[in-house]
């Protein structure tokens, strides 16, 4: 029995995904304060990461502003919270917000094609800075806003770190849930031939432009609760967080962890968090220069993304193993091209799989 | 009056730097289909390196050619080991790799030369000239005159010699191209390094004004890509006129409209993209591209 067929069988992954909620239950109790916020910090930037992927994994259209909207639900979080706004209300703001802007942008961007939205959503940023520090009265200015309000509460017992990540954990599974349903489902399917062929959609009877739009203000509003969290667990926002430099980090993370990847939204959270973390320790002054060498050897090598780590090295694997069992007389060179991999069959990449679904 | 005046002329200015730059990306895409967000990059690295050279003792004059010269090189040489795995596949991993090398560039810079401003000597002198009343600065009228000369060489380059017509055939179709026994891999290394040319030259133009820092084209970039979207990406004379467009009016909104101001100048050329998209989403000069399925 593979290991692939081991997990495929149903038992086994209930069994796993309660393994992980035990897990993701007990862990920050037993965990260190700075593990506990690293950990909330990866969560809350799992979330912009899964955001970008949806619009850009999922439906093809290159978003270089998603972390505007990340900013974007931030600063509403913070400011309701400032004004003692029902935190359930803020939550909700928090996602309205970004995702009406968001709508708006999409309805003018979608009309151009190919590229070009990259070559708007590359704005957002770039403005949102200066604007943010323009209205001061709402932002803060340069100075940003600090806001708390995930003190952990009396009757828990938990300090405040423990109750962040308990925060971040539940909302962070809550949207990764939701937005996985959301791809495995008809949306995911029409957003994957719109990725593919856009004349193919249209002739499916699928709007290539609604469905851009839809992407865009799904990938808002996720960026928008990605804002929320941030202010939960960072507590700060000022418009360094929309910066230039972040949003191509965090497309960056995308790419890295796995383009149309649920799991590899997850990873490029973790690498948006420790890898600067990393390179600060090796040379401060080099943190970009690594951060684009990596970002480049990882397109050269693995263009699926870490996510794709384990399908790779199995595939190099099985080769191996098919090209010394092939060298017999009469197996020249066949076997090991015409044997296909059961696995990569089976699996494919998410897109293709959506799209035979 | 004066003033209005003297806004237009700075404002042409600027704007021939963002048209030196969205010219460049015009020229990659028209010839590999894909957006190089590298290039603005790419110019702060050959300004990077003109200044680098004057810190040698080498005149200006002399290393901003040298600089030119080693950005042809460059831009070829990424064409070739960088860009040339990923032009036939898809475009969006392509748009990603150029924005890997935007942060690689960056960082290169920032790693060997710091990220604090470093002075770079104008190429023009500072004084200014009288033009119907205005005071007009010497250096503005240099950058737009250079300009304006580059695009006409680069217009004889493509009209008037044997390689501007392989280049334009290698951009129309690269498989027909290539069965006339056009050397396409070259020709596209050759399409890299002019478009690299034409950036190291708005970066020396641009250097002065804005005192060099790693990040110093990322503001121009995003109004080059934006001249791009205006002008329409197949009609360079579009993105020229696009962009002076885009210079004048930020200037003078920066100065006559209150609320925007000089800080979010930059919001201009977005909200002119947003009125011409909901009119003519094929830009103000380009063609409707139809493509056969």
């Amino acid at each position: 029995m593979s290991v692939t067929s081991f997990f495929q069988k149903t038992w086994v992954r209930w069994a796993l995904v309660i393994i992980v909620v035990v897990l993701l239950a007990v862990a920050p109790l037993m965990m260190s304060v700075l593990t506990n916020q690293t950990l909330a910090r990866i969560g809350v930037f799992a979330v912009g990461v899964l955001g970008l992927n949806v619009v850009m994994g999922y439906a093809g259209q290159v978003s270089l502003g998603q972390i505007f909207f990340v900013g974007l639900g931030a600063y509403i979080t913070a400011y309701g919270v400032l004004h003692d706004w029902n935190i359930v209300l803020v939550f909700l703001l928090a996602c309205i917000g970004p995702a009406v802007v968001g709508l708006l942008i999409a309805l003018a961007a979608a009309r151009l094609g190919g590229l070009a939205i990259a070559m708007v959503t590359i704005a957002l940023p770039i403005v949102g800075v200066p604007l943010a520090k323009r209205l001061g009265d709402l932002t803060g200015g340069s100075q940003g806003l600090s806001a708390s309000f995930t003190a952990a509460p009396e009757w828990s017992g938990l300090a405040n770190d423990q109750w962040q990540l308990y925060i971040v954990i539940l909302i962070t599974a809550i949207v990764f849930l939701l937005t996985r349903n959301l791809v495995r489902g008809r949306y995911g399917r029409a957003f994957a031939i719109v990725k593919g062929n856009e004349a193919v959609a249209g002739s499916m009877g699928i709007s290539p432009y609604w469905y851009k739009v839809i992407a865009f203000t799904v990938a808002s509003l996720i960026g928008g609760v990605a804002g929320f969290l941030y202010m939960a667990v960072v507590q700060f926002t000022s418009p360094e967080t929309m910066s230039f430099a972040h949003s191509i980090t965090l497309l960056a993370s995308m790419v890295i962890g796995g383009a149309a990847s649920i799991v590899g939204s997850l990873l490029g959270g973790a690498y948006y968090v420790l890898v600067p973390q990393l390179t600060n320790i090796v040379d401060p002054n080099a943190t970009a220069l690594l951060q684009g060498a990596i970002l480049l050897i990882v397109l050269f090598v693995l263009p699926g993304g870490l996510v794709s780590l384990p399908r790779v090295v199995r595939r190099l694997l099985t080769r191996g193993r098919a090209g010394r069992s092939g060298r017999g007389p009469g197996h020249l060179q066949t076997t090991p091209t015409a044997a296909p991999d059961p696995s990569v069959a089976a699996e494919g990449t998410p897109t293709e799989r959506q799209g035979h679904a | 009056m004066g003033t209005f005046i003297q806004l237009v002329i700075d404002g042409l200015s600027t704007g021939s730097i963002y048209a030196a730059l969205a010219l460049a990306i015009v020229l990659v895409n028209q010839a590999t289909g894909l957006v190089n967000f590298a290039q603005g990059g790419m110019a702060v690295l050959s300004a990077y390196i003109a200044w680098w050279f004057t810190g040698l003792g080498v005149p200006l004059i002399l290393a901003i050619l040298l600089s030119v010269a080693a950005s042809f090189v460059f831009g070829a040489l990424i064409e070739r080991y960088l860009m040339r795995r990923f032009e036939r596949g898809d475009p969006d991993t392509a748009v990603v790799v150029t924005i890997g090398l935007l942060t690689l560039i960056t960082g290169l810079c920032g790693w060997l030369w710091t990220y604090n401003n470093q002075q770079f000597a104008s190429l023009f002198s500072l004084d200014t000239v009288s033009v119907l009343g205005a005071s007009v600065s010497i250096r503005s009228i240099g950058t737009i005159v250079v300009i304006v000369v580059m695009m006409g060489l680069l217009q004889a380059l493509f009209i008037g010699t044997k390689l501007g017509l392989a280049l334009r055939a290698v951009a129309v179709n690269p498989q027909s191209a290539a069965f006339s026994g056009l050397p396409v891999g070259r020709l596209l290394m050759v399409g890299w390094g002019l478009s690299a040319v034409l950036g190291a030259v708005a970066g020396a133009l641009v250097a002065p004004q804005l005192s060099l820092t790693p990040g110093m084209m990322d503001n121009a970039l995003v109004y080059a890509l934006a001249a791009v979207i205006l002008g329409g990406m197949s009609s360079p004379i579009g993105v020229v006129v696009a962009a002076w467009l885009i210079g004048v009016l930020e200037n003078l909104a920066a100065v006559y409209v209150p609320f925007i101001g000089y800080d979010l100048k930059v919001a201009v050329p977005f909200i002119l993209i947003f009125v011409v998209l909901i009119v003519r989403p094929q830009g103000l000069f380009g063609r409707k591209s139809v493509v056969r399925v």
